[in-house]
C-alpha cells in the first residue's frame, strides 16, 4: 500500500485505519458463526464503520490518497484500490450511517446467522466499492454489494411480498450493472484495453463525441438506477420498507450514495465533465425525483415507505447540485462548478446522517408497537421521549431548516442554481432551466416540511390511536444512543457548515482537476459574481437563534411554569377522542387535492350488510395513490416484453433438427463475417 | 468619527429590533382599523393589539391534558426564528443589520423553521382543529414557496447576489430604471405570496373565530397565556419582516446607503411608510373580497409562481 503524498502521521494513519476497518468488518462476519462470540458482531461492525469514518475524515482533511493492489493475475484483471478525498466524502457518509445502524443493534440478534454475517460483509463491500480503481475490482465489489443487500432484504424465511420486492431489486440492479459494464467497455476500448480508471482519465480527451456520449449516458443510467433517481426508482420504495430497519438505514444512507459516488467518480473525475444535454438531463432528473419523491412520500402512511420515497427526493436534490455543477463546468465557470459539486457532496453526507436517524427512529417505533401504519400510531412521544426528540431533529434536518445540516447543503444547492442561472456564458435556455429548478427545489423543501410535520406529529403527538400505540415503551439503550449521536451530528454539521463545506470544496476542486484548493473560510459562502458574496454564517445564525429562543422561553416559562391549569382539548364541548384527530391520510389530503392531476387516487369501498337488512355490518375503505410512471410506462413495457418473449419462445421448438439448423446458420454467418 | 464595524452592527441591530418589535402590533392595528372603517364599523383603537398582548401575557395558561413539551416550547422557537430573520433584512439602510450573516434563503429558511415548529405543535393536543389548521397551513405554504423563492431569485439574479443588502443597494443605485417588466412581475408574485403567508383574504381570514374556517388561528386554538401572546406577536412580526423583504428586494428607494444618523432616520421613516402601504393593501383586500374556497388557492398561488417565472423568463431569455 502506498500513500501519496507520504507525509508523517497521515502516511501512517491511512493504511492503519483502512486495514483495521476491513479486518473489523470481516471479523464481525466471522464471529457471527461462533456461538459464544456472536454478540460481538454488531460491536465489531460499529468499530469497523467508525474506522471507515475516521479514514474518510483523514482523507478529506489531508488531501492525501491511499492506494494499493493485489492479485496480479495477467496484466488486465488487477484488483486495485485508490482512496482519495472523493472516496473520503462517501466513506464519511457511509461511516456515519453504518456506525449508528450497527450500534443500534448491539445486544440484539439478527433473524439468522447467515444474515448476521452478511450484514458486516455488506458494509465491507461498500468500503471496497468506494476505493476500487479498476473496472474489475469495482464491478466485483459492486456486485457483492448488490447481492449481499438483496440477501439482507429477503432473509431466510421471506414472505411472498418480500420475495417479489427483492426480485424487482435484483432485476433492476442487474440492468444497472449491465449499463455500467457497457459504459466501462466503451471507455476501456477507447483507452487501448486498459481497465484502470487512471488510464481512462488520460485517454478521455481523445474520446470521439459519439462514444463519449454513449458511454456517459450508459454510466448515468446505471448509477442513477442504483441511486434510485426517477424514473429508475421503482425498486427503492419496495425494497427499503421490507428490510430490517438497520439495513434500511445503511441502504438508504450509504448504499444508494454509491450511485452518486459512481456518477461523480466516472463523469466528473474520470471523463472530466459532460456535454450540456446530459448536464441538463441530470438536472431535470434531479428536479423530477425531488418533487415527485416528496409528493409520493406525502401520500404514504407506512412510515418506512414514506422514508423510502424521501430517499428519492434527496437523491434528486443531490442530482440538482451535480447537474448544475456539470453545466457550470462545461462553460468554464470552475469556481461555481466546485461550489455546486460541494453542495452535492455535502448533501450526500447530510442525507446519510438524517435518513439513517429517521430509519432508526422508524425501527424503534415498529419495534415498540409492531405497527408500520402511521394511521394506527399517535401519542408515542409520552412513552418514547428520546426517540421523539431524535426523530424530530432528523425531521427538521431533512426538511431543510436552519441551523441544521440539511439547510446548509440545500443553501449551497440553491447557490449553485443561482450561479448557473446567472452565468453569462451558458445558453439562455439552459439558464432558464436552472432558474426553473430553483422553483422546483423551493417546492420540494416546502413539501418536505409538510411531510415531516405529518410523519412526526401523527406518530409522536396527540392521542394514541390504537392499544398497541398506547402500550409502547422506549426502545433499547444502544438504539437511543445511536439516534442521539446522529441527532447531534445533524446539529454539529449544520453549525460547522462553514469549515465542512470548505473542506468539501477542496475535494470538489480536486475532482474537477482544478488545481490547488482555496483557503478555508469560516462561513459558507458563494460567489455568484466575483465581487458580490452571499454568505450563510451558520454558527452565528445558530447561536443567535438559540439565544433568542432561550430568552423567550425563560421569559415565558421560568415563573409561570408552576401555575398551569390542565384542561381537555377543545372539541366543541364533547370529550376528546383519538378518532377526532387528523390522520396521516387526512393531513396530506389538501396537498393531494392541490396536485390531483399527478396524485391520482385509486379507491375501493366495500360494504357488507347484515343479512336481509340495509344495516352495514362492516365497511372497508382502501385508498392508494397510483404511481404514474409504473402504471403508464413500466406496466405496458412489461406486458410488451412478455408478449415479445412469447413470440421469441417459438424459436425454442424443442426439435433437435431445429437447433442443428440454428448452429449451422450461426456458423455460416460467422464465416461470412470473418471472410 | 467613523464607528467600528462591530459597533455599527450592534447599534443597527438594536435599532431594528426595537423598531420592529414596537411597530409590529401597530401595523396590525392599522390594518384592522382600515378594514373596520371600510366596513362602516368604528373598529378597535390603534393600541388594541398591545393591550391584547399584555392581557394574554398576564393570564393563567391553560394546557391540554394531551399536550406535552412540544406545545409548551414551540412558541419561543417560532418567535425566536422570526426575530432572527428580522435582523437579516435591510430596513433603514441598504445593509442588513447583521451584515454577512445570511442571505434571503436564510430568511426563507427561518420562516420555514417557524412554520414547521408551529404546525407540529398544533398536532400536540390531539384535537381536530389543530390538525385542520396545521394541514392547511403547510399545504398553502408549499404552494406559496416556489413563488416566494422565484420572485426573490429574479431580484437576486438582477443584482448578482442573493444577499438582501446587495440586492437593496443595487436597487437604490438603479433608481427608477429598476422597475422593468421582469422586476414588476416578480414584485407582483411576491405581493401574492405576502397575502398567503400572512393569512389575509382571499387565502385566510385573520379575524375568524369559526373553527372550520380557520387556518393560522386554528393552529393557535390550544394556545393560551404567554404562549398565545408569543405566537400572535410572532405572526404580527412576520408581516413586518415580509413587508421589509418586499421593500428591500423590490422597492428599496430611499434606504440609506451610508451609515449616518440623518439618512438612517429618513430611511427608517420611509421604510415604515412602505410597510403601512403594504398593510393598507391587505386591509383593502380583506374588506373588498371574500375568502376563497381552499380548492381554488392553487390557481391564485400558481399565478404567483407563473408571474415569477415569466419575470425570470424576460430577464434570462430577453436580456
Amino acid at each position: 500500500m502506498t500513500v501519496t503524498p507520504d507525509s508523517g502521521v497521515v502516511g501512517v494513519l491511512l493504511p492503519i485505519f483502512w486495514l483495521a476497518a476491513v479486518v473489523a468488518l470481516l471479523l464481525a462476519a466471522a464471529v457471527a458463526f461462533a456461538p459464544r462470540l456472536r454478540p460481538l458482531s454488531p460491536i465489531l461492525s460499529t468499530a469497523g464503520s467508525a474506522l471507515a469514518l475516521a479514514l474518510g475524515c483523514v482523507l478529506i482533511a489531508s488531501g492525501a490518497s491511499l492506494s494499493g493492489s493485489a492479485f496480479h493475475v495477467l496484466a488486465l484483471s488487477t484488483v486495485a484500490f485508490h482512496y482519495d478525498g472523493l472516496s473520503g466524502v462517501f466513506l464519511v457518509a457511509f461511516g456515519l450511517s453504518s456506525a449508528a445502524a450497527s450500534l443500534s443493534i448491539v445486544g440484539e440478534q439478527a433473524r439468522s446467522r447467515p444474515e448476521e454475517a452478511a450484514y458486516p460483509l455488506f458494509l465491507a463491500s461498500i468500503v471496497f466499492v468506494l476505493g476500487a480503481s479498476t473496472a474489475f475490482s469495482f464491478l466485483l465489489a459492486w456486485e457483492s454489494m448488490a447481492l449481499l443487500s438483496a440477501f439482507l432484504i429477503v432473509g431466510l424465511r421471506p414472505t411472498r411480498a418480500v420475495v417479489s420486492a427483492t426480485n424487482l431489486y435484483l432485476a433492476m440492479t442487474q440492468v444497472a450493472t449491465a449499463a455500467i459494464l457497457a459504459g466501462f467497455a466503451i471507455l476501456a476500448a477507447r483507452s487501448g484495453g486498459q481497465l484502470d480508471f487512471a488510464s481512462w482519465h488520460i485517454a478521455a480527451p481523445g474520446l470521439g463525441p459519439i462514444s463519449r456520449n454513449i458511454a456517459l449516458a450508459l454510466l448515468c443510467i446505471g448509477f442513477a438506477t442504483k441511486a434510485g433517481a426517477m424514473p429508475f426508482h421503482v425498486w427503492l420504495p419496495r425494497a427499503h420498507p421490507v428490510a430490517p430497519s438497520h439495513v434500511s438505514a445503511v441502504m438508504s444512507g450509504a448504499m444508494i450514495k454509491t450511485g452518486i459516488y459512481g456518477l461523480v467518480r466516472l463523469v466528473v473525475d474520470v471523463v472530466g465533465g459532460c456535454p450540456d444535454w446530459l448536464a441538463l438531463t441530470i438536472l431535470g432528473i434531479g428536479v423530477v425525483s425531488a418533487v415527485m419523491g416528496v409528493l409520493y412520500a406525502l401520500m404514504q402512511h407506512d412510515i418506512k415507505r414514506l422514508l423510502a420515497f424521501h430517499s428519492i427526493e434527496n437523491i434528486g436534490i443531490i442530482l440538482i447540485g451535480l447537474g448544475s455543477a456539470l453545466l457550470l463546468q462545461a462553460h468554464g465557470a470552475t469556481e461555481l462548478a466546485a461550489l455546486a459539486l460541494t453542495a452535492a457532496l455535502f448533501h450526500s453526507i447530510n442525507h446519510a446522517v438524517f435518513k439513517s436517524l429517521l430509519f432508526l427512529g422508524a425501527g424503534a417505533v415498529v419495534r415498540a408497537t409492531g405497527l408500520h401504519d402511521l394511521n394506527h400510531l399517535g401519542g408515542l412521544g409520552r412513552k418514547m421521549p428520546a426517540t421523539m426528540l431524535a426523530f424530530g431533529v432528523g425531521a427538521a434536518a431533512i426538511s431543510g431548516l436552519p441551523p441544521l445540516n440539511g439547510f446548509a447543503s440545500e443553501w449551497l444547492t440553491f447557490q449553485g442554481l443561482f450561479g448557473a442561472a446567472g452565468t453569462a456564458g451558458i445558453e439562455p435556455l439552459a439558464r432558464f432551466a436552472a432558474a426553473l429548478a430553483i422553483g422546483g427545489l423551493a417546492l420540494t423543501t416546502a413539501l418536505a416540511v409538510a411531510c415531516f410535520v405529518k410523519a412526526t406529529g401523527v406518530t409522536f403527538l396527540g392521542l394514541p390511536r390504537t392499544a398497541a400505540a398506547s402500550n409502547a415503551s422506549e426502545t433499547t439503550r444502544p438504539a437511543v444512543v445511536a439516534m442521539s449521536l446522529l441527532a447531534v451530528t445533524c446539529l454539529g454539521l449544520g453549525l460547522a457548515a462553514g469549515p465542512v463545506s470548505s473542506a468539501l470544496r477542496a475535494v470538489a476542486r480536486v475532482a474537477f482537476h482544478d488545481g490547488p484548493p482555496l483557503v478555508t473560510v469560516a462561513a459558507v459562502s458563494a460567489e455568484p459574481q466575483s465581487s458580490n458574496v452571499a454568505i450563510y454564517a451558520a454558527l452565528s445564525v445558530g447561536l443567535l437563534l438559540a439565544a433568542a429562543i432561550g430568552i423567550i422561553a425563560i421569559a415565558s416559562w421560568a415563573r409561570a411554569r408552576a401555575r398551569v391549569r390542565r384542561v381537555d382539548t377543545w372539541t366543541c364541548g364533547i370529550a376528546p377522542k383519538p378518532a377526532f384527530q387528523y390522520t396521516a391520510t387526512s393531513y396530506a389530503k389538501p396537498i393531494r387535492l392541490f396536485f390531483r392531476r399527478i396524485l391520482v387516487a385509486e379507491r375501493e369501498v366495500s360494504v357488507e350488510y347484515h343479512p336481509g337488512t340495509s344495516f352495514p355490518s362492516s365497511v372497508r375503505y382502501r385508498s392508494e395513490i397510483t404511481l404514474l410512471f409504473e402504471e403508464r410506462v413500466l406496466k405496458p413495457a412489461h406486458r410488451l416484453s412478455l408478449r415479445a418473449a412469447n413470440v421469441a419462445r417459438k424459436l425454442q421448438g424443442g426439435a433437435i433438427q431445429l437447433y442443428i439448423a440454428y448452429m449451422v446458420l450461426a456458423v455460416l454467418v460467422l464465416l461470412w463475417w470473418a471472410r | 468619527m467613523i464607528p467600528s464595524a462591530a459597533v455599527t452592527t450592534v447599534l443597527l441591530a438594536a435599532l431594528q429590533l426595537i423598531v420592529f418589535v414596537l411597530f409590529a402590533p401597530f401595523l396590525t392595528a392599522t390594518i384592522r382599523l382600515t378594514k373596520a372603517r371600510l366596513q362602516s364599523r368604528r373598529g378597535p383603537g390603534l393600541l388594541q393589539p398591545y393591550r391584547d398582548l399584555a392581557k394574554w401575557w398576564g393570564k393563567l395558561p391553560l394546557e391540554s391534558n394531551a399536550s406535552g413539551p412540544v406545545a409548551r416550547y414551540a412558541p419561543p422557537v417560532v418567535l425566536g426564528a422570526i426575530l432572527t430573520a428580522a435582523l437579516l433584512v435591510p430596513e433603514a439602510t441598504s445593509r442588513a443589520p447583521l451584515l454577512g450573516w445570511g442571505d434571503l434563503l436564510v430568511v426563507v429558511g427561518l420562516f420555514a423553521t417557524a412554520r414547521f415548529v408551529l404546525a407540529l405543535s398544533a398536532l400536540d393536543a390531539g384535537g381536530a382543529f389543530g390538525g385542520m389548521g396545521s394541514s392547511r397551513d403547510v399545504a398553502i405554504s408549499a404552494l406559496a414557496e416556489p413563488g416566494l423563492v422565484l420572485a426573490l431569485a429574479g431580484a437576486a439574479l438582477a443584482a448578482g447576489s442573493s444577499d438582501l443588502g446587495i440586492i437593496s443597494a443595487f436597487g437604490i443605485k438603479q433608481g427608477i430604471g429598476l422597475l422593468g417588466p421582469a422586476h414588476l412581475l416578480a414584485a407582483a408574485a411576491f405581493a401574492i405570496v405576502i397575502v398567503a403567508e400572512t393569512g389575509h383574504h382571499p387565502v385566510d381570514n385573520p379575524d375568524t373565530h369559526l373553527e372550520l374556517t380557520m387556518i393560522h388561528e386554528g393552529m393557535l386554538i390550544e394556545a393560551s397565556g404567554r404562549s398565545l401572546a408569543t405566537l400572535v406577536f410572532a405572526s404580527e412580526l412576520k408581516l413586518v419582516v415580509l413587508a421589509a423583504v418586499f421593500s428591500a428586494a423590490f422597492f428599496p428607494f430611499g434606504g440609506a446607503t451610508e451609515i449616518a444618523p440623518g439618512p438612517i432616520a429618513l430611511g427608517l421613516l420611509l421604510g415604515l411608510g412602505k410597510m403601512l402601504i403594504v398593510g393598507q393593501g391587505l386591509a383593502l383586500l380583506d374588506a373588498s373580497i371574500a375568502k376563497a374556497r381552499i380548492m381554488t388557492l392553487p390557481d391564485l398561488l400558481g399565478l404567483a409562481s407563473l408571474l415569477a417565472i415569466a419575470g425570470l423568463g424576460i430577464q434570462v431569455l430577453l436580456p
